[in-house]
């Protein structure tokens, strides 16, 4: 099904196969990117992961915004059977994935190996060109976050059981397991090249990162599935276990819908921006929101409720020839926007006031993009002005220009115009139960154990386009519903047919 | 706050509408800081510059070298493009005020970020 075109010698020159992980509902964006970005092919997704092929190249790779992390594909095939009873059948089925087709999975190690080997060829030759005295003096700061967001992550994966092949009985020691991240991202070439030294694919260590959703996660644990597949992997390619420095770990996720196993290109996630110190507003949808608002080189582009400034960093770390505004009216939030812009080095490209957005000091029509995640929950009262703080937008936006918004359900129904108490869209939380998980998903595994995406996405797009009306001469044209985590949000693109009056 | 900004920023107090615009600009610690030049970017500029507005407040701030107005085929000229990037992007004002010519109101400029928040009283209902 996901064969990856070419024989064993094929380099990523030939095209290989990936596959990301994405927040859910951010799907159709992450199709978009790998099409336009990587100019890839064989885009398709199933809820929550996206598949395509690309001749890109890791610096390629590496740019992708709307992504959770990057794989690439070993294989992907139905789910097992588990209606059958016996466990002992099911694990025959899991040691048939490494048996059956060794091929997919050695032909998967060689173009990972020639991936890392271009990598850390232009590594080198870049370095000779470099200028060391280009690194900012933030910049340790920055990284030393990342790492600490990454560990968090990654020790949050281990509490969910979704980790870990455990064949030595070693319990990982909390100290050893962080110094295993205690790398910056200098020191990560130098473990790109010590893998790519592994000539031989005997002498490969690896690791199994397993995760196990729906009916399968009530048969067995994440631990026993990965067991299993990391005793199989060791016969069949005599591959050795090394849980704390694996040269590749192997991602496996078998849920109800299909079964995917692949490498992790990047230790750190690609939505773990290295430019952004504090994130406010989750930086995939930050950039989603970014790339639906049509920005042109030489555009004003205001964010009135910046917050920590996130939707600007993404939106002029892509499109930079653009004067960005943002304006707050805390403090606080402005004094973290301040350092955020300092530390992205965009200090220059992106002005900020203190400022209502109800009460915006600018001219009508003078602004040619707005894009704005409009906060909600308790901390903000701001429901009821929804509908003033859209009108003082649609003032000060030129006839033609986009806004795009990030809305609650709530705000969404406060727009509508009908207060409908409505069943609320997010009842998956008391579905997902199951062993060993717990609470706090982040959105990444949301998305994976969702249900399957029956129905397409522009299909529901529409459905949320139809019962919005327009809001004055603002015209919705695109919604998407997005996962933030705890809850959904709805992501509304208008665009401004008219000028008022006229 | 850049010039750029200055020249986009309109009084909001009630009632003034368009008489807000533009706000007089007193700086008392002003920063020039360096930016890379860009010339598209400078000359997508120049067509949305209020240039009256532009003038009164290099003109407080003593800046000279400033173009009086836009010159023919400018979006080729470096020497013009190049003032108007020092004008309207490397001029920064840290701490001042912004007052509207209208009704007078006061606004801080404190580490760069305008303060334009109204009170109560002077919003519109």
């Amino acid at each position: 099904m996901a064969a990856v075109p070419g024989g064993r010698r094929s380099g990523p020159a030939a095209g290989a196969r990936f596959f990301c992980t994405a927040g859910r509902g951010l799907e159709p964006f992450l199709m978009r990117e790998v099409r336009s970005r990587l100019a890839a092919t064989q885009v398709e997704y199933i809820s929550g992961k996206v598949f395509f092929t690309t001749c890109s190249d890791l610096n390629m790779l590496k740019k992708l915004k709307s992504a959770e992390r990057l794989f690439l594909l070993i294989k992907k095939q139905l789910p097992f059977n588990v209606s059958s009873v016996s466990k002992g059948k099911i694990f025959n089925e899991m040691q048939r994935l490494t048996n059956d087709d060794p091929e997919s999975w050695l032909n998967a190690i060689s173009i990972w190996k020639n991936l890392l080997e271009l990598n850390a060829k232009k590594v080198k030759l870049s370095q000779k060109n470099a200028n060391p005295l280009k690194r900012k003096v933030g910049e340790n700061d920055i990284i030393a976050k990342k790492l600490k967001t990454a560990e968090m992550q990654e020790i949050q994966e281990n509490k969910e059981c979704q980790v870990e092949k455990q064949i030595e009985e070693e319990t990982l020691e909390q100290g050893n397991f962080t110094t295993k991240r205690d790398k910056s991202q200098e020191e990560l070439q130098n473990d790109v090249a010590e893998a790519v030294d592994t000539h031989n694919q005997n002498d490969l260590t690896f690791r199994v990162s397993c995760r196990c959703s729906g009916a399968i996660a009530k048969t067995f644990t994440a631990q026993e599935a990965g067991r299993v597949i990391g005793i199989a992997l060791m016969k069949q390619f005599g591959w050795k276990a090394d849980l704390r420095n694996p040269n590749v770990e192997i991602f496996i996720h078998l849920s109800d819908i299909y079964c995917v196993v692949g490498i992790p290109v990047f230790r750190v996630p690609l939505a773990s921006r290295a430019y952004i110190k504090t994130a406010g507003l989750r930086s995939t949808i930050a950039w989603a929101m970014a790339s639906l608002a049509e920005i042109k080189a030489g555009a004003v582009v205001l964010d009135p409720m910046c917050g920590l400034g996130t939707i600007l960093v993404e939106a002029a770390k892509e499109w930079p020839d653009v004067y960005y505004v943002g304006a707050d009216v805390s403090d606080s939030q402005l004094l973290g926007a301040c350092d955020n812009l300092k530390a992205a080095g965009l200090k220059d490209k992106i002005e900020l006031l203190k400022v209502s957005v109800i009460e915006l000091p600018l001219p009508s029509e003078s602004v040619d993009t707005i894009i704005s995640d409009i906060p909600f929950g308790k901390k903000f009262k701001l429901g009821k002005d929804i509908k003033h703080i859209i009108q003082e937008m649609e003032r000060v936006l030129r006839v033609g220009g986009t806004i795009v918004l990030l809305l609650s359900e709530d705000h969404h129904r406060r727009l509508k115009g009908c207060e409908e108490s409505s069943v609320p869209l997010n009842s998956k939380g008391s579905r997902t139960d199951k062993p060993g998980s717990t609470e706090r998903l982040n959105p990444e595994e949301k998305a994976a154990i969702s249900q399957p995406a029956s129905s397409s996405f522009a299909a529901s797009n529409q459905e949320c386009l139809d019962g919005m009306p327009p809001f004055g001469s603002l015209v919705p044209v695109e919604c998407y519903r997005v996962s933030l985590g705890k809850t959904d949000a709805l992501i509304y693109k208008y665009k401004k047919s008219h000028s008022p009056g006229q | 706050m850049k010039l750029l900004t200055h020249n986009l920023l309109s009084s909001h107090v009630r009632g003034v509408g368009p008489r807000g615009f533009p706000l007089r600009l007193q700086a008392t610690e002003v920063r020039i800081s360096p930016v890379e030049f860009n010339p598209d970017f400078v000359a997508r500029m120049i067509p949305k510059v209020e240039w009256a507005a532009l003038l009164e407040a290099a003109d407080t701030l003593h800046l000279v070298e400033v173009p009086k107005e836009p010159i023919q085929g400018y979006e080729h000229d470096e020497r013009f493009l190049r003032k108007m990037h020092h004008v309207l992007l490397e001029v920064d004002v840290l701490e001042g005020t912004l007052q509207c010519p209208e009704s007078g109101r006061l606004f801080p400029i404190s580490r760069g970020i305008p303060n334009m928040l109204l009170s109560d009283e002077e919003t519109e209902t």
